[in-house]
């Protein structure tokens, strides 16, 4: 009882502290330094129209590249602490027709619209990591319909890494072309796309590493979800 | 043509992403691989190296291409280029002794935890942006996370466990504090807050700062906050506790550096440096009484490791130019001799199996190459004369007591006198007490030797070092030429 009257009484201490400081910040003020070139030049200099993305794979694509490896980092975790020699899935009860059935009807829509979302990352509203766990949401309602679903997983280590690989290409061929690693060349050097601005083909390189960032995080997030439900079988 | 060195981070980031594509094609081949992958980034290091010191100026990386504060940019200055360099080779040294020290499978999966540790401590150091080194802390923790329960004992689950909370909560603190910069001056460019430093609203500034400071000091081990430190030393694989210890912290002490200097205009700055002072000297006295006691080898270096860790953050936290060039000195020396004890402790874990009090007793006679190194880098760390880590620590006590605290470097001579008792206590075991049978000891009693002949003609003449260190520490002392060196764009100001 005493603890939790210390640690009540702490966190409101912290918690007025923090609140200090915060107030002290002006919200909804023209504070933005760096924000202001970004909505201005979005368009010219990246051919995006979401300026989010524009910001995250394009202007500071490098965090972009360290999330992505903290994402393959987790789920190369989670595959190292769960390894052992023979694993099964060990799941009982099995799932109604109306279950089943339903998850196969709604495992290709599903797909589709995780695919939507990374491609069009450019012009709407997502992007690579929100199309990505659409698609390992897919996996997982297959996973939870059927006792016995597994995905393929050499396949989907094999492209999991091909995907990262692709990502550090593209900025590698950005160093070679354009002297800069992660340099946009196909809207910077090529010009592709230039007068298409709001359509599908344009877009400089987003739509392409966000391609590649969607089908990473796809089969990441799967992988993380098939390693967490299998156990390991004694022989 | 300098911005080929973004192959720093390129590199072992794609060689990471070909792990598993190369576990189809041949399994074995992995760890021969992670050698050969660190040795590249070793020369790429080296190449950099030279590059930074002959011509004086820092490499800038403009990521993407954008000028700051619009784009990311890497800032590999002298500090920078020493500190990759290290990196890089206890990283192909510790690829080595993996050959050997991991046999625990997935080795596939350690190979890509193995590469981007090194990765994320690279880029924590390279960084020139407050949130890119948030991203580059959390890839650097998480490896941590998944790298110190990979031998899957319960301690060693317990241990990571620890580890995560704490770390969890520190970044998350980090973040918050971020954040509130941001609010307040609109850049997460280091070079251009430093310039708006002054202009922050007081109580924001120090709010931040306290926030951003606390996240790190998880990560950089500082004395409330490192419970999780000594749990985690002992249970990762012996090569990965050599990292940890090695550079893996002083990435964090080092961010905790730069932040610190970079704001030093802000209010409220001064107070924070006390209360950092007064953390370190804990640190130090709380680690090195801790390992007075430990009946476990590995257990008692990792609570040494911690002392000297606090040292360092106390150079650091001095504010003044000599405090931070020894500071500096002092990460170069414990880095070496923190390597060499490791790796020594983990071979004799290896071949006798455990590092407890015990399996040390006659390690003179069974093993007298290893028991050398031990020797050697034990009397180091202590601080004898003619060994490196006595220049250095000779260097933060000066500065220590011209600084005006009086107070913390007797503390701190007092903890030495401890560090002594405990280290002399274990090579007297090894060498008076016990016998056995001579072991034949391999290809790593020859890294051994070579690191110990490092820190001894370094503790002969630490000129050179001393020359390289200065130039490194001014990098971070000297904050108006730091922010010279970076071309920000005009924007907004």
């Amino acid at each position: 009882m005493l603890k939790r009257a210390l640690a009540i009484v702490a966190i409101l201490i912290i918690g007025y502290w923090l609140a200090q400081g915060l107030s002290q910040v002006p919200f909804g003020q023209d504070k933005m330094l760096v924000g202001k070139y970004y909505l201005e030049h979005v368009k010219e200099q990246t051919g995006a129209v979401n300026a989010v993305t524009a910001v995250v794979v394009n202007y500071r694509g490098f965090d972009t590249l360290g999330e992505v490896t903290v994402l393959f980092i987790a789920s190369t975790g989670v595959g190292a602490l769960l390894w052992r020699k023979k694993r099964k899935r060990t799941a009982k009860t099995k799932g109604s027709v109306v279950l089943t059935t339903g998850s196969k009807l709604l495992f290709p829509f599903i797909m589709l619209f995780g695919m939507y979302i990374f491609i069009h990352g450019h012009l709407t509203p997502g992007g690579g990591f929100p199309g990505g766990a659409t698609i390992a949401t897919a996996f997982l309602l297959m996973y939870m319909a059927f006792t016995i679903y597994e995905i393929p997983h050499k396949g989907f280590e094999v492209t999991e890494g091909f995907a990262g690989m692709g990502y550090v290409l593209v900025g590698l061929i950005g160093l070679a072309i354009g002297g800069y690693f992660l340099f946009d060349w196909i809207w910077q050097t090529w010009h592709l796309g230039t007068s298409n601005v709001g359509r599908l083909f344009s877009g400089g390189f987003i739509p392409v590493i966000y391609t590649i960032i969607g089908i990473k995080v796809g089969t990441e997030l799967s992988g993380i979800i098939d390693n967490m439900l299998k156990e390991e079988v004694k022989e | 043509m300098n911005q080929v060195a973004s192959l720093l981070i390129a590199l072992p980031l794609i060689s990471a992403f070909f792990v598993p594509v190369l576990k189809q094609i041949n399994k074995s081949l992995i760890k021969p691989y992670l050698v050969l992958i660190t040795l590249i980034q070793t020369g790429i290091a080296g190449w950099v190296f030279k590059e930074v010191y002959t011509t004086g100026k820092p490499i800038i990386i403009y990521a993407g291409g954008w000028r700051p504060p619009i784009g990311i940019n890497l800032y590999i200055g002298h500090f920078a280029a020493l500190f990759v360099l290290i990196i890089a080779l206890v990283s192909f040294i510790m690829a080595i002794f993996s050959l050997k020290a991991v046999t625990t499978e997935p080795i596939d999966k350690y190979a890509m935890l193995f590469l981007l540790l090194m990765l994320g401590a690279t880029g924590m150091i390279a960084t020139g942006d407050i949130f890119n080194l948030f991203v580059f802390m959390e890839i650097t923790a998480i490896t941590a996370y998944a790298l110190t329960a990979y031998n899957k004992t319960g301690e060693a689950a317990e241990a990571s466990m620890k580890y995560i909370v704490l770390g969890g909560i520190g970044s998350s603190f980090f973040l918050v504090g971020v954040a509130l910069l941001y609010g307040a001056t609109g850049t997460l460019n280091m070079a251009q807050l430093a310039e708006l430093a002054n202009s922050i609203n007081p109580i924001v500034a120090q709010v931040g700062l306290a926030l951003i400071m606390f996240g790190l000091a998880v990560e950089a081990e500082l004395f409330p906050l490192n419970a999780w430190a000594p749990d985690a030393y002992q249970a990762a694989p012996h090569p990965i506790t050599a990292m940890f210890s090695a550079f893996v912290v002083k990435a964090g002490i080092y961010a905790l550096a730069r932040l610190l200097y970079l704001l030093q205009k802000a209010s409220g700055w001064s107070s924070l440096l006390r209360l950092l002072v007064i953390m370190a000297t804990l640190t130090v006295v709380f680690a090195e009484l801790s390992a007075l006691r430990q009946k476990d080898v590995k257990r008692m270096i990792a609570y040494s490791s911690i002392g000297q860790i606090g040292l360092i953050a106390l150079a650091f936290s001095l504010g003044t130019q000599a405090g931070v060039d020894a500071g500096v000195f002092h990460m170069v020396n414990h880095a070496i001799v923190k390597a060499l004890l490791f790796l020594a402790i983990g071979y004799v874990g290896l071949t006798v199996g455990g590092t407890t009090m015990e399996n040390f007793e006659g390690l003179g006679k069974r093993m007298p190459l290893t028991a050398l190194a031990i020797t050697v880098a034990g009397v180091a760390t202590v601080g004898v004369p003619l060994f490196n880590v006595f220049w250095s620590k000779l260097k933060i006590i000066l500065a220590t007591l011209q600084a005006g605290f009086f107070w913390a470097a007797v503390l701190v001579l007092f903890a030495s006198v401890v560090e002594a008792v405990y280290y002399f206590r274990l090579i007297h075991r090894m060498w008076f007490m016990g016998g056995g049978t001579r072991i034949k000891e391999g290809a790593i009693a020859g890294i051994l030797i070579i690191l110990v002949a490092i820190i001894i003609i370094i503790g002969v003449d630490p000129a050179p070092v001393w020359n390289i260190v200065v130039k490194a520490g001014s990098d971070i002392f000297n904050v108006a030429n730091y922010v010279k060196n970076v071309p920000l764009m005009g924007v907004g100001a």
